[in-house]
């Protein structure tokens, strides 16, 4: 169960009080100074606090108390100081003694041992290798003097305090505890410049940018399609991989220089996480720190925020000890706060073990029993609990504000390829994420916090209540439509790394060869979680003239004496010449195929090429492969000295082979494991792509289209048995089919002809230079050639990629070795359970082209003559291609994310991060909910500029909802937030589905119902933004007769609208 | 991933330098990328290279002073870069890679070509390797602004028998400017970084441990005087990477292994997202023209009942590929409404309101809500074309049934859209059927000229319509729901046509949606009649002529919905138990 593994992130494993705070301050006059360590906080006993309480004078300084708390309403904290407390705080509590010895190397590495001119805020993460500690910090400019015009995070705090007339004026001088100094100023007195471009302002999020997403907002989207279909997931994921691009330069950020702002001093704060020496709960650790980062960096601005707030209010305190109790006091609640919300209650609140909308997404087995499970409690909440219409007004507020289902319910206007109840998952967004990677964790947090509407809002539900079990039965409904992606975690390998580790999982021979090498200290290797090599080997391409650094001879390798190296451009061009010719009719050939492919059995036909060279060069292999590996030891041995120049000497010889492309787009596809359609699809897309290049590079066409030859034959015989296919084929076509393999993939077996079969080995000679190379590929292509052959003799066809470059001759040696020692036809190694990305042929075999592998010739293709071939090309030819290895992908649900984090259950108390938890009651909320509104505004944990944060309360002991809002502080001081207006859209909507319920329809196709009507609250949106173009006030009665709207339904639909069409926000607020 | 990769390395004499530097380009592809005059850009670069020197750097007393002197520094000179401070040779214009399903690109360079791009990585190189700090100098770190992008590094030595401490100081970084991204992506990169820097490390260590076997250092410096600085000064002291590690194409192979770490760390984690169920409208449409792609092979026998004959198919066949598939295949087929034919035609259904009239105009929208036959008689063909493609708006797609024009009478379940010439005759059952209704175009007298109408209609204006059926839908029969809805939101002249096309699709798939519940209980579960009556009382349609509605409208349901209810929804029984 997924949830388990949460519960690995409990706090059991992590001690609290290993988190350590240290503050730093850096003067260009004082140098630097520690301000704060709590290693070095002592706490005196409680019991002697008390007793001095006790015996201390009554007379408290309430002026101090009012003074030091006055700022609550911001604060999250402190809100509650009793006066004993008070008292308390003015006897010791806290011992601050010397700080820890390494607090000096902490503040080089907080600062940096040489200053930057940087004025802004930096975020920083180290890790301390021992004792494991994670250690994250913030530095941020403080300037010394007057406090106009700046937007300054330490700033609009004073600012902000300057505003409380309790607490007077404020010093200018500041000054610090001073209670270390630190010793080494050495290297900061000259600061690096750096490249600065004005913006000296404090940014800790991305709200630098909003400038520029506005902008961006005007130019129009890259649409998906002609539809409005899944357009919102997909503007939003969009905008974030342009916004965060680098490719163009980055975006430039607004803000002018503020020459006033010179003289400043530098605060730095530091979180410092102790970690557990146990790797495990180290890595659990880690992988939620790093996933929750958002979070936890939220929650560092609060405490940043309150450890100003402790500095400036302990200045007005003029007895020093007591002043600086008060600091440390301050600042040790601050942590305390930190640590017990971060950690302790991030970790260790129940979370839903099965959030409806997730689990539905994923698992396809109980679907049924999930539904009927969801329906049963959501009708019984229906029925039970809409006294004064409560559930009906929960679920509009929710609907409302968690806005993510609306783009779950946009008519698509594609058909479904899965069964109907399934939704479909959205095509264009994958395929965004191909093309323009964005965060899906990022992404996911945004549709949590239903923050894809316009304005954005962030949002999160509170369900409170005494009786636990009816707040449990509510969240659980709620998190059917409180929604977000699922996401995957996908592990792409370029050599069968994965595969071996499938296999161990499944049970089937282990392969221990495979875990010796050279990785040398090897401690590193666990968090490589997959022992593939880490430097992926080239595909080198020919030397050409240009580099003249290495002379040739160092470079070619022609081991068999039959591949003259072209020494003239004169001769490369005759060679051109012939290949054309003869590439001819095989380019009819594959123009036929593809046709055929594509009329007439369509993708089926299509797909099935990709699988062809493995069919057939399987067989010959098979044939071979004793001969081979003789032949192969020997020309190994032969060759290796030479071959030592080469790169990148793989440790793991079974890993080190390329995979194919095609062959891998098989695996992939019998792996089957996550999106078989759109695979079809682009494998559709990939062959009509490749077969637009092949026409328009005719030197590209001879290649590919000798592999389509083949893919013609293979198919024919595709059904018969590997050893029946081999023998249609000619040495010939054998040849031509080693060279289609220019993308790097070939076979050993080519190596072998060519030796024998001196009319093919002359006609490659007579290919340009791209092509001979890739001949010469096939020479290395030894080991994943005798695994192809392994794996087809163990019968199992699927994921087998036979022709792969390899191009290390240690490899190759080694790879023999194992080959001949432990490889045995019949070895199952089997790769089932995995997908493997491949594809048919493509116009990678153009790219590869050039992509051969250096060791065996250096073909120095002269410029001019290049130059004549890709003229076209020019552009993409400028940089010496390199083709990137096949890869596999081994796709797991991931856990460790938000989806699985923030949908809390009934909790002990009130969680500001989470997106949906019950609680036992209000009080928390009251104390602190405006301020964690406000701070979540003011640092959004999105990266992204919102505009409200929102809270739904609902009271199930006062069966009332509630919306409180950052933008208004309540005034009555009973409600949190404005009551909820009960859409009559939704209470119909509940009632119909409770009505089919009772009538006995089934489960499934109850929730169908729903989501339809889901679906047409959507299409009431549309219909309201398409009418709010030509009005700018709503006659709710037009759209009443019409539709059926009522005037408590459109905040509903506004906010539904606001997802599709922007401009609906400004007409309506 | 949006990221740049680069190796840096802190040169005993120069500093900081960026050494290579692996790029990701995004389709569509940014201008001038790896274009133009490579070397020429090389030289640029290298210029900016030597210019924004660190030794000058500290040296300088103000940083202001430093960079002004910087910008304005000479072009490069030979003495600024050493083997140690290069990787790909002069003029070497660079590797690329192609992952042609992504239509990303891979560039690797010595520096990006981009100036602000050289700079960002610059500044993450000089901070990586000078500024920041790391715990035994060997190590990761993550830092950043908004203003310089954010970086993840990692430090590490590489063995040199001839350099000072027998070692040289490099790094590997990872500049995003997405900073959660990055952090997110921490554990990931630090696995992988590490990798590559063991095997860097490793291959570097065998030519150390090979030198030092050759030629022991330690003991060679031991009795030289001790000059470490002269030593270095030879020249031959900066060694280059390659030759540190005895990898001749260590600089394809990291471009190779930068490039797969990008591309697999934008990768590493995918997102399921679900988008909502296509509408009904769109999947008979879908299913039509597949239909058609099988080139009507003549149609199942089963279907017999909503395929009554190829040939009005056919006909709708012809419709549908005369459009474009996007018009098509739109959710709303409303676009029919914007016919771009001559002049005689009707433009929406309120203009049809307009020119047939309020009475005479529901009597016809009646029949064609309630799936009798509509069967226009005219001369002008395209005018009863145009009249079909508005009138069809008021039905889903499935239940349209078209025969645009024909020289003689077609049954009633070919087609609920017939179109005839004036002369055919028309069965007299059919005339006096109150499941049929007839309107008939005629040349109008002059004294029966529609004054409403706009000059620009006067094609419209050459004619009358007589609409009659043989049942008259009696004045104050309420009708179905829809079509009153369908009647206001047509008077309402405030209601733009989008919106009126809006409405349309919205009321549609709202009766659908009803459609769709009770072709479940009735078709597929066959529960009793008063399970019905009160399922219909549910949906707010147990009104005579609403019934009739959704039983007509359950014939244009999409095979593939009721194929998905009949074969995956389990029968009620086995729900039983539940409470």
């Amino acid at each position: 169960m997924a949830f388990l593994n949460l519960k690995h992130w409990s706090s059991s494993e992590f001690d609290l009080n290993e988190i350590r705070l240290i503050v730093y301050q850096d003067c260009e006059r004082r140098g630097r100074q520690v301000l704060f360590d709590s290693k070095a906080v002592r706490k005196i006993d409680e019991a002697v606090i008390q007793k001095m309480a006790e015996d201390a004078p009554v007379k408290t300084s309430v002026r101090t108390c009012q003074a030091s708390s006055g700022n609550n309403s911001i604060s999250s904290h402190n809100l509650s100081i009793s006066v004993t407390q008070n008292v308390k705080e003015q006897i010791p509590k806290y011992q601050y003694t010397r700080p820890a010895s390494d607090v000096n190397m902490l503040g080089e590495m907080m600062f940096g041992s040489v200053a930057m001119s940087y004025k802004g805020s930096t975020l920083k993460i180290h890790y301390i290798r021992s004792p494991p500690q994670l250690m994250i910090s913030k530095v941020f400019s403080a300037r010394v003097g007057s406090f106009s015009g700046s937007n300054n995070n330490l700033q609009d705090s004073f600012e902000y305090i300057n505003q409380d007339p309790s607490l007077g004026k404020l010093s200018s001088n500041q000054n610090g505890l001073g209670t270390c100094r630190s010793g080494s100023n050495l290297a900061h007195s000259t600061p690096v410049d750096m490249p600065s471009r004005g913006q000296n302002e404090d940014r800790d999020s991305g709200i630098a940018r909003s400038a520029s997403l506005s902008s961006l907002l005007v130019t129009p989207f890259p649409s998906p399609s002609s539809s409005s279909s899944s357009s919102s997931s997909y503007q939003r994921r969009w905008l974030r991989s342009q916004t965060t691009s680098l490719e163009n330069g980055i975006i430039p950020r607004c803000c002018s220089s503020n020459p006033a702002m010179v003289r400043r001093k530098k605060i730095a704060i530091s979180i410092i996480f102790s970690l557990p020496e146990k790797e495990d709960a180290q890595r659990n650790f880690q992988d939620f720190f790093f996933s929750h980062f958002p979070l936890f960096e939220s929650h560092m601005n609060k405490l940043k925020y309150a450890i100003e707030k402790a500095m400036i209010s302990c200045r007005k305190i003029a007895e020093s000890s007591q002043r600086v109790q008060v600091y440390i006091s301050r600042v040790m609640d601050a942590l305390g706060e930190f640590s017990r919300i971060t950690i302790w209650n991030l970790y260790s609140v129940p979370r839903i073990a099965e959030p409806v909308w997730l689990n539905m997404m994923s698992s396809t087995l109980e679907k049924n029993q999930l539904c009927q499970r969801f329906l049963k409690e959501f009708t019984f909440l229906i029925e039970q609990i809409n006294k004064n219409q409560f559930f009906a007004a929960l679920l509009t507020a929710v609907l409302t504000y968690h806005l993510a289902w609306v783009p779950t319910v946009m008519p698509v206007d594609h058909p479904p390829i899965k069964a109907f109840s399934e939704k479909r998952t959205s095509h264009f967004v994958n395929m965004l994420a191909k093309s323009h990677p964005y965060n899906p964790l990022w992404a996911q947090l945004g549709d949590l916090y239903g923050a894809i509407g316009s304005p954005v809002r962030l949002t999160r539900t509170v369900v409170v209540g005494k009786r636990k079990e009816l707040v449990q039965r509510l969240l659980y409904v709620l998190t059917y439509f409180i929604r977000c992606s699922e996401l995957q975690e996908n592990q792409l390998t370029w050599s069968e790394a994965v595969g071996e580790e499938e296999q161990v999982l499944n049970g089937s021979k282990i392969t221990t060869a495979l875990e010796k090498g050279e990785i040398e200290e090897s401690d590193y290797v666990v968090v490589t979680v997959k022992n593939e090599p880490a430097l992926v080997p080239p595909i080198l391409p020919p030397k050409n003239d240009r580099s003249k650094n290495h002379t040739i001879a160092e470079w070619v390798y022609n081991p068999k004496g039959t591949y003259p190296v072209p020494a003239s451009s004169k001769e490369k061009k005759e060679t051109i010449g012939k290949v054309s010719q003869n590439s001819e009719t095989s380019v009819d050939c594959l123009t036929s195929t593809l046709h055929k492919g594509a009329t007439d059995s369509g993708k089926r036909t299509v797909t099935d090429t990709g699988a062809v060279p493995y069919h057939f060069e399987e067989p010959s292999n098979l044939e071979d492969l004793t001969d081979v590996r003789k032949n192969k030891k020997q020309n190994d041995r032969k060759v290796e000295k030479q071959l030592s120049s080469r790169s990148s000497a793989l440790p793991c010889p079974e890993r080190s082979g390329h995979r194919s492309s095609h062959l891998e787009k098989v695996t992939f596809r019998i792996g089957s494991s996550a999106s078989p359609e759109s695979d079809l699809e682009t494998r559709r897309r990939e062959m009509e792509e490749n077969l637009k290049v092949l026409r328009e590079n005719p030197e590209v066409i001879h290649c590919a289209s000798s592999s389509t030859n083949l893919t013609v034959d293979a198919s024919q015989n595709q059904k018969e048995s590997c050893e029946a296919a081999s023998l249609p084929y000619s040495k010939h076509s054998i040849c031509y089919a080693q060279i289609s393999s220019c993308e790097g993939q070939g076979s050993m077996l080519n190596n072998q002809r060519m030796e024998n079969t001196g009319t093919e080995v002359n006609s490659e000679n007579t290919v340009p230079g791209e092509l001979l190379l890739s001949v010469d590929n096939v020479e290395t292509v030894t080991l994943p050639s005798i695994k192809e052959t392994r794996t087809s003799c163990s019968g199992n066809l699927e994921g087998y990629s036979p022709g792969c470059v390899e191009v290390d001759s240690a490899v190759k040696k080694e790879s023999l070795k194992l080959g001949a020692k432990d490889v045995p036809c019949g070895d199952a190694r089997r790769k089932t359970p995995f997908r493997v990305e491949g594809d048919i042929p493509r116009n990678e075999s153009s790219d590869s082209a050039l992509g051969a592998s250096d060791e065996e010739g250096d073909c120095c293709i002269p410029d001019e003559v290049r130059h004549d071939n890709v003229s076209k090309r020019l552009e993409e030819f400028a940089e010496v291609e390199l083709p990137l290895p096949r890869s596999n992908t081994v796709s797991r649900q991931c856990v460790k994310n938000f989806g699985r984090s923030l949908l809390g259950g009934y909790c002990h108390t009130y969680v500001p991060d989470l997106v949906l938890h019950g609680v036992n009651n209000d009080e928390k909320l009251k104390q602190c909910l405006l301020a964690d509104l406000l701070h979540a505004m003011h640092h959004p944990v999105l990266d992204e500029p919102i505009a409200e944060a929102v809270c739904i309360i609902a009271d199930t002991d006062k069966w009332n909802v509630q919306v409180a809002t950052s933008q208004r502080k309540m005034m009555d001081n009973m409600k949190l937030g404005k009551d909820v207006l009960v859409s009559s859209q939704v209470s119909s909507l509940l009632q119909s589905i409770l009505q089919l319920y009772k009538l006995n329809l089934p489960a499934d196709f109850c929730i169908m119902h729903l989501e339809d009507r889901l679906q047409e609250m959507y299409l009431k949106s549309k219909m309201l933004s398409e009418y709010l173009r030509g009005h700018t006030r709503v006659h709710i009665k037009e759209l009443g007769i019409v539709l059926g709207i009522e005037s408590n339904d459109l905040p509903l639909l506004a906010a539904i609208a606001s997802t599709h069409s922007p401009y609906v926000a400004q007409i309506l607020l | 991933m949006n990221a740049i990769v680069a190796l840096c390395h802190f040169c005993e004499l120069h500093g900081p330098r960026t050494l290579f530097c692996t790029e990701v380009l995004h389709s569509p592809l940014p201008q001038g990328a790896g274009s133009g005059d490579i070397s020429g850009q090389n030289e640029q670069a290298e210029e900016e290279e030597g210019g924004i020197q660190m030794s000058s750097r500290i040296r300088s007393h103000s940083p202001a002073e430093g960079a002004s002197a910087d910008s304005s520094s000479p072009g490069p000179k030979k003495s600024d870069m050493c083997e140690g401070c290069r990787s790909l040779a002069g003029g070497h214009p660079g590797f690329v890679s192609h992952d042609k399903e992504t239509s990303i690109k891979y560039v690797s360079h010595q520096h990006p070509n981009h100036p602000q791009l050289f700079s960002i990585v610059r500044q993450a190189c000089v901070r990586s390797l000078s500024c920041e700090v790391c715990p035994g100098r060997e190590g990761p770190i993550f830092f950043g602004d908004e203003q310089h992008g954010f970086v993840f590094s990692h430090t590490f030595f590489i063995k040199d028998s001839l350099a000072r401490g027998f070692q040289r100081w490099y790094s590997i970084i990872t500049i995003m400017m997405d900073r959660i991204y990055l952090i997110n992506s921490w554990p990931f990169l630090l696995g992988k970084i590490r990798g590559i820097i063991d095997e860097l490390q490793g291959k570097a260590l065998k030519v150390f441990e090979a030198e030092q076997f050759g030629c022991p250092q330690r003991a060679q410096r031991m009795n030289t005087a001790f000059t470490p600085f002269l030593h270095q000064r030879n020249g031959n002291a900066a060694r280059s990477l390659t030759s540190l590690t005895n990898d001749e194409n260590l600089w394809a192979c990291l471009h190779t292994s930068f490039a797969w770490l990008l591309k697999a760390c934008g990768s590493r984690l995918t997102e399921k997202l679900l988008e909502g169920a296509p509408t009904e409208d769109t999947l008979v449409q879908m299913e039509k023209l597949a239909d058609l792609q099988e080139e009507s092979e003549g149609w199942d026998g089963s279907e017999e009942e909503e395929k009554p004959s190829s040939q009005p198919d056919v006909a709708e066949g012809q419709e549908l590929s005369k459009c474009s598939p996007e018009t098509s295949l739109m959710p709303d087929c409303n676009r029919w409404n914007v016919a771009h034919r001559r002049l005689s035609v009707f433009r929406s259904l309120r203009h049809m309101r307009q020119v047939l009239g309020a009475s005479a105009f529901r009597m016809l929208a009646w029949h064609v809500l309630m799936g009798n036959q509509v069967i226009w008689k005219a001369r002008d063909m395209d005018l009863v074309q145009s009249a079909f493609d508005v009138l069809r708006t008021m039905l889903p797609v499935g239940c349209v049934r078209i025969i645009p024009y024909s020289e003689q009478y077609e049954e009633a379940y070919r087609c609920n859209f017939l179109g005839l010439s004036p002369h055919v005759q028309i069965p007299s059952h059919i005339l006096s059927s109150e499941f049929a209704v007839l309107v008939e175009v005629r040349a109008a007298t002059r004294s029966t000229l529609y004054p409403t109408l706009l000059e620009d209609e006067q094609s419209l204006n050459k004619y009358e319509f007589v609409v009659t059926s043989g049942s008259p839908v009696a004045a104050d029969r309420v009708g179905p729901t829809i079509l009153n809805k369908i009647e206001a939101a047509l008077t309402n002249q405030n209601l733009s046509v989008d919106v009126v096309d809006q409405c349309l699709v919205c009321l549609k798939e709202e009766w659908m949606n009803k459609v769709k519940v009770l072709f479940k209980f009735t078709k597929v579960d066959s529960r009793p009649k008063e399970d019905t009556q009160k399922l219909l009382s549910i949906l707010g349609a147990a009104e005579e002529d609403n019934v009739k509605l959704l039983k007509f409208w359950m014939t244009g349901l999409s095979k593939t919905y009721k194929s998905h209810l009949m074969s995956t929804v389990r029968s009620p029984t086995s729900s039983e138990s539940r409470n």
